[in-house]
């Protein structure tokens, strides 16, 4: 004994929790299944298409920023695949999908890896790259006439067109019984196929510890109670537009969102009134991407200004400058 | 509802392995290493020469200066050597080394009457018995028990919230007289501070036999606490057992607190009692890869591979070898380090456990250390400032304040190695 030892130089501490960033990655991605099965039910092979689209665009994006930056690619980490399939679920199964992949790539490529990469992003990346087909939609009717002899279709989106549950609402139109609305409805985006089944899978991140009930609930309650006052409806409000995948999925993002508990009800406060605003007042559509992301740019004066006491410190000072953009960490790493 | 402290958190405590084996003597070993300098403060300077004989129970260090701490050979022997050797934080100390003979002569010690000392002859005594907290910290018992204030509470510290280690916890219920007795002469030296035991959950059978035995003794208590790491760090365990917070970067006393590890009370039974200098301890021989796990009563100096061999070995798949606790402790590159006042655990861990970094990722600013930091600092932010070689602001978001507790690398799902940016900022 004592001579075939390999003994490890290691400071402590010597144990460690087991979490990784990639089982974290997963489990979000697990979380979604539910929703992309119902909505493979009602728009059959155009969703794992449009997912399939999404990830391989991620993956390839991610190499090729982090391959020209100088970086070894961490396709590991599980986040490109995460981006790719949330970014799919935002859009409608009509989508074509270069725009889906068009919205990957400036998510992963600009919004992630651009911008410093996981961790250094500053706005949640795939609203980031769903945001920005939406207002570079002009632009990218050029796209739309390039690919056009590419496109591909499946069988199953004839009822797309149908509207979303949210502008029949604003139209007057009658809404669809809420019991069937809040199991499965077509219309809008993927992800909204199903409200029990985000609730599902966001039930099973919060098991998971992955996420805290702070910033969903609060972003939910505002919304609820907001539009409520506003003399609308506020369980259609809370069940369509996207709102559930924004609250469990979006803006609970661990890189894009306040750091401690108080923080994160402050933000899902705010984007819950953003909501409202734009939903009451502006386009019907699209409030809840814009929200987040508007309150994204907004984490690091909330970290700021909710900085809590150290233990046995008597009042809590605040901190002039934080956290640093990626420009700086882009030179190491 | 059992007390404790904010945040913090629970942790795996493995302490199954050793904590129902009651404390074996290990064997008397060949050699002593015994480091000249066991605790915080002013280097001792050597009392002895090579070639000399000393015999068990003798001064071989001491100093002046008032924060220090003598050391003593447990063993008689003649000094082979003095000079820097290895020890357990990876250091080199002046170390004497003693070739100790095969056949002791027990030393023999007279018991006195403990209500005759005066407060200043039961210091003195805790002084000349070289006692420093045996909890890991080091620091010289007889300064700690003369505050500069009144004391309201004396606090024994008998969480050990480290997982794996259970040498107090066999210690609280095989040696519960002697260490009650030492509290009692603590209590009177302090001006007769209420005595409260803080001890985790986890040790039910500790916390019922100390129980008993208080059940007459009026100004003790037990105090059980919550199982949750680090309930027995210092400024935690005063707030789990007291509700005092301690302001920061000021010591227990500031709110008329002192605790004290219940190892090093029992040992301050011995010093007063029999004028006993502290040259033995419990180690806790525990981890996957230990042959034969247990709580080993070792004499100060023993080298680590005497306990190991003394105990069948470690299994051939373990990847490091931990001294002290898992949180905290000092993994070990060699076997040569000795065993020392401060160190209660020997652990032999295997690949699945050990925390291991070497490509972390970014903070993916999930707040998990954040939440859980015993300090209510962002350990986020010193990382990723100690990272940047940005010290300003590193110290800014707290990094001078952390205590080391290793919560924050233990959960972080990005691995990074945060304690060692706060060891850069701090050294910076
Ligand atoms: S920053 Fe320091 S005190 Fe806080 S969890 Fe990390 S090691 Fe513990
Ligand atoms: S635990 Fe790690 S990843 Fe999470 S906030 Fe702290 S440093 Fe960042």
């Amino acid at each position: 004994m004592g001579t075939d030892l390999n003994l490890q130089a290691a400071s402590s501490p010597h144990l460690h929790a087991g979490d990784q960033v990639s089982t974290a990655m997963r489990d979000v991605t697990i979380a979604l299944l539910p929703v992309t099965l119902v909505a493979c039910y009602f728009f059959k092979f155009n969703v794992p298409f449009l997912i399939m689209v999404c990830v391989l665009t991620a993956m390839f994006t991610e190499v090729l920023f982090r391959r020209a930056m100088g970086k070894k690619p961490q396709l590991h980490d599980g986040s490109a695949i995460l981006t790719g399939v949330l970014v799919a679920l935002s859009f409608s199964a009509a989508t074509p999908w270069w725009l889906a992949s068009a919205a990957t790539f400036i998510a992963v490529g600009f919004a992630k890896e651009y911008l410093g990469g996981l961790g250094w992003n500053r706005f949640n990346p795939a609203l980031f790259g769903r945001v920005s087909v939406i207002l570079f939609a002009p632009w990218l009717v050029y796209l739309n006439n390039e690919f056009f002899y590419w496109r591909v279709s499946f069988p199953g989106i004839d009822t797309v067109t149908q509207a979303t549950p949210l502008t029949m609402l604003q139209m007057g139109l009658p809404l669809p019984n809420m019991g069937t609305f809040f199991i499965a409805t077509q219309g809008g985006g993927i992800a909204e196929s199903s409200a029990l089944a985000l609730i599902l899978g966001g039930l099973y991140l919060l098991y998971k510890k992955h996420i805290t009930w702070h910033i969903p609930v609060s972003m939910l309650a505002t919304v609820f109670i907001g539009t409520a006052l506003l003399g609308q409806h506020p369980v259609y409000h809370l069940l369509s537009g996207g709102l559930l995948l924004g609250a469990f999925y979006m803006a609970t993002d661990w890189v894009t969102s306040p750091i401690t508990k108080k923080g994160q009800i402050i933000f899902g406060v705010c984007i819950g009134i953003i909501v409202v605003v734009f939903r009451v007042l502006l386009a019907p559509t699209e409030g809840v991407a814009f929200a987040i992301l508007i309150m994204n740019a907004f984490v690091p004066l909330i970290d700021r200004l909710t900085r809590r006491k150290k233990f046995g410190e008597e009042k809590a000072q605040l901190i002039k400058q934080t956290v640093s953009t990626g420009a700086n960490v882009a030179v190491k790493s | 509802m059992a007390k404790t402290f904010e945040r913090g958190m629970d942790i795996p405590h493995y302490k199954e392995q050793t904590e129902h084996l009651p404390v074996q003597e290990l064997p008397q070993p060949t050699e002593l290493i015994i480091p000249l300098k066991q605790h915080i403060g002013a280097p001792n300077r050597r009392l002895v020469s090579v070639g000399e004989r000393v015999k068990a129970g003798q001064k071989i260090g001491d100093s002046d200066a008032a924060i220090s701490a003598p050391v003593h050979t447990g063993l008689s022997g003649t000094v082979r050597e003095i000079g820097s050797r290895i020890t357990m934080t990876g250091q080199l100390e002046d170390c004497v080394v003693i070739d100790v003979d095969p056949e002791q002569e027990p030393a023999s010690y007279t018991a006195d009457d403990v209500s005759q000392l005066s407060t200043e002859e039961i210091r003195r005594r805790i002084r000349e018995a070289g006692i420093v907290g045996m909890g890991g910290a080091g620091f010289p018992t007889h300064v700690k028990v003369n505050p500069p204030t009144t004391i309201d509470y004396l606090i024994l510290n008998g969480c050990e919230c480290e997982p794996f280690l259970t040498c107090d916890h066999r210690l609280m219920l095989e040696e519960a007289e002697e260490m009650i007795a030492g509290a009692r002469i603590l209590s009177k030296v302090l001006g007769g501070a209420k005595v409260i035991f803080g001890i985790e959950e986890n040790k039910m059978d500790a916390i019922e036999v100390i129980k008993k035995k208080l059940a007459k003794e009026p100004g003790m208590e037990v105090v059980p606490l919550k199982v949750k790491y680090p309930q027995g760090a210092e400024k935690q365990l005063i707030y789990a057992a007291t509700g005092r917070v301690v302001p920061l970067g000021k010591l227990p006393a500031e709110v008329n607190v002192v605790v004290q590890n219940v190892a090093t009370v029992k040992a301050v039974w011995d010093a007063v009692k029999y004028r006993r200098p502290l040259t033995e301890r419990i180690v806790t021989l525990t981890g996957p890869g230990a042959v034969q796990p247990g709580n080993y009563r070792v004499v100060i100096g023993t080298p680590l591979s005497h306990l190991l061999n003394c105990t069948g070995g470690i299994r051939s798949d373990v990847v490091r070898i931990v001294m002290g606790g898992p949180m905290t402790g000092f993994a070990q590159t060699t076997l040569d380090a000795p065993l020392v006042k401060g160190c209660g655990g020997v652990l032999a861990l295997t690949s699945d456990l050990v925390r291991s970094s070497p490509e972390y990722l970014a903070c993916v600013r999930c707040g998990k250390c954040v939440d859980h930091c015993p300090m209510g600092l962002y350990p986020n932010y010193i990382g990723m400032y100690g990272e940047l070689g940005r010290y300003n602001l590193a110290k800014e978001w707290g990094a001078l304040d952390c205590f080391e507790c290793g919560i924050c690398a233990y959960v972080c799902p990005s691995h990074r190695p945060i304690v060692d940016f706060v060891r850069h900022v701090k050294r910076a």
